[in-house]
């Protein structure tokens, strides 16, 4: 495994556009918040709707958002992918060390995750379908509450851990 | 000037958070800064993006009750903001892209207030279907303002001036690439699908028709 991940996970040709342009991991950065603002944009309403706030929003419609969160999503994963096979232009450590032993990037990832996962059980569920027919002022099951609170706690444990990446321990 | 921003920076709170032995401190008041902003710009955004004309059957009205969490987030980054500059007065007070990301920020909040007065105070303005282009208007500027507020926040990570404006140019032009080629995509996406499931569409609702 480990030689696998070392291979692909530095990126010589990312690593050359750090080196070569000062300005692109920056552009980098800021993509990713404008990527994070999209995201929480959408998917903070809908979780916060769900858990009985602005009842008067069908969430059907609310749900219509949600390809500008799945944008957002999208740029965060290919900017975040960048900042991970590009690292070694700017800490000279490789990235396979940096997944290794910066424990807040772990924790990042591990938040990602339950976060995806938390998706796919809102999905298979059934509550994904269910609330579709929850109109003005109708509450949410129970579960969709459980699952649009989870969903919220998991996207600022991501956030939060994304800033403390750069003070986790991770030697060359 | 600088006589003040001496004296900043040798105060009780500049000196006890810029010392601090805790290695969390500085990442944390960091973080409440970016959650600020993930709630203050991500609903502004939203309501933004509404208003230009996303998801359309979405009832403005119900998205008043969503403002108090956007002040509530424009509060965590007021505070946490206040602190970084404390933690580093000369630093950001002496950097000409500081003031632009201020300047960003206070049109981006006068406009987000002016679209309040305008369309979610009083419940007899809420739903004038179509939205008027001037509500489009302070729409996209509100959108552009949060861009240049985040760009301009991310640059003042950097000391060097040249790094700062050579971001600046690259996110600038990064930005417009992306918003002609992701407008052309969507118009092609459109046009590939109504000329090809368009049809299909008749076909499935004439076969419906006959049934009935």
């Amino acid at each position: 495994m480990e030689p696998f991940l070392r291979y692909w996970m530095r990126w010589p040709s990312v690593e050359h556009l750090i080196y070569k342009y000062l300005w692109v991991w920056g552009v980098w950065q800021s993509l990713h918040f404008v990527g994070m603002v999209l995201l929480i944009g959408t998917v903070g309403i809908l979780d916060m709707r769900l858990l009985g706030m602005a009842k008067e929003l069908p969430v059907a419609a609310l749900k219509r958002l949600l390809p500008w969160g799945v944008l957002g999503f999208a740029i965060c994963l290919v900017t975040g992918l960048l900042f991970v096979t590009g690292i070694f232009a700017n800490v000279a450590v490789h990235p396979y060390v940096v997944l290794t032993s910066d424990v807040f990037l772990q924790l990042k990832l591990v938040f990602i995750l339950l976060a995806g996962l938390n998706l796919l059980a809102f999905y298979v569920t059934g509550m994904s379908r269910a609330v579709d027919g929850l109109g003005p002022g109708d509450d949410a099951p129970p579960l969709a509450k459980v699952l649009a609170g989870a969903s919220l706690c998991f996207w600022i444990a991501v956030m939060y851990f994304a800033r403390l990446i750069p003070t986790g321990k991770f030697q060359p | 000037m600088t006589a003040f921003l001496v004296w900043l920076e040798s105060t009780w709170l500049s000196t006890t958070l810029r010392d601090s032995p805790n290695v969390f401190l500085y990442p944390t008041i960091l973080a409440f800064h970016t959650l600020g902003l993930a709630f203050f710009v991500g609903i502004s955004s939203a309501i933004a993006l509404r208003i230009l004309g996303v998801a359309p059957s979405l009832p403005l009205a119900p998205l008043k009750k969503f403002y108090p969490i956007m002040w509530l987030g424009f509060l965590a980054n007021a505070v946490s903001g206040v602190l970084l500059l404390i933690i580093e007065p000369t630093r950001f007070l002496t950097m000409f892209d500081f003031y632009v990301k201020l300047l960003a920020i206070a049109g981006a909040v006068y406009c987000n207030r002016l679209l309040y007065m305008r369309r979610f105070r009083h419940p007899a303005n809420m739903n004038p279907e179509p939205l008027p282009a001037s509500d489009k208007l302070l729409a996209a500027v509100i959108l552009i303002l949060w861009g240049a507020s985040i760009t301009a926040g991310r640059l003042t990570a950097y000391d060097d001036a040249n790094t700062q404006r050579q971001t600046a140019a690259g996110t600038l032009g990064v930005t417009l690439v992306t918003l002609v080629v992701g407008y052309v995509a969507f118009r092609l996406f459109g046009w590939i699908r109504s000329a090809f499931w368009g049809h299909a569409d008749a076909a499935t609702s004439n076969r419906e028709a006959m049934l009935r």
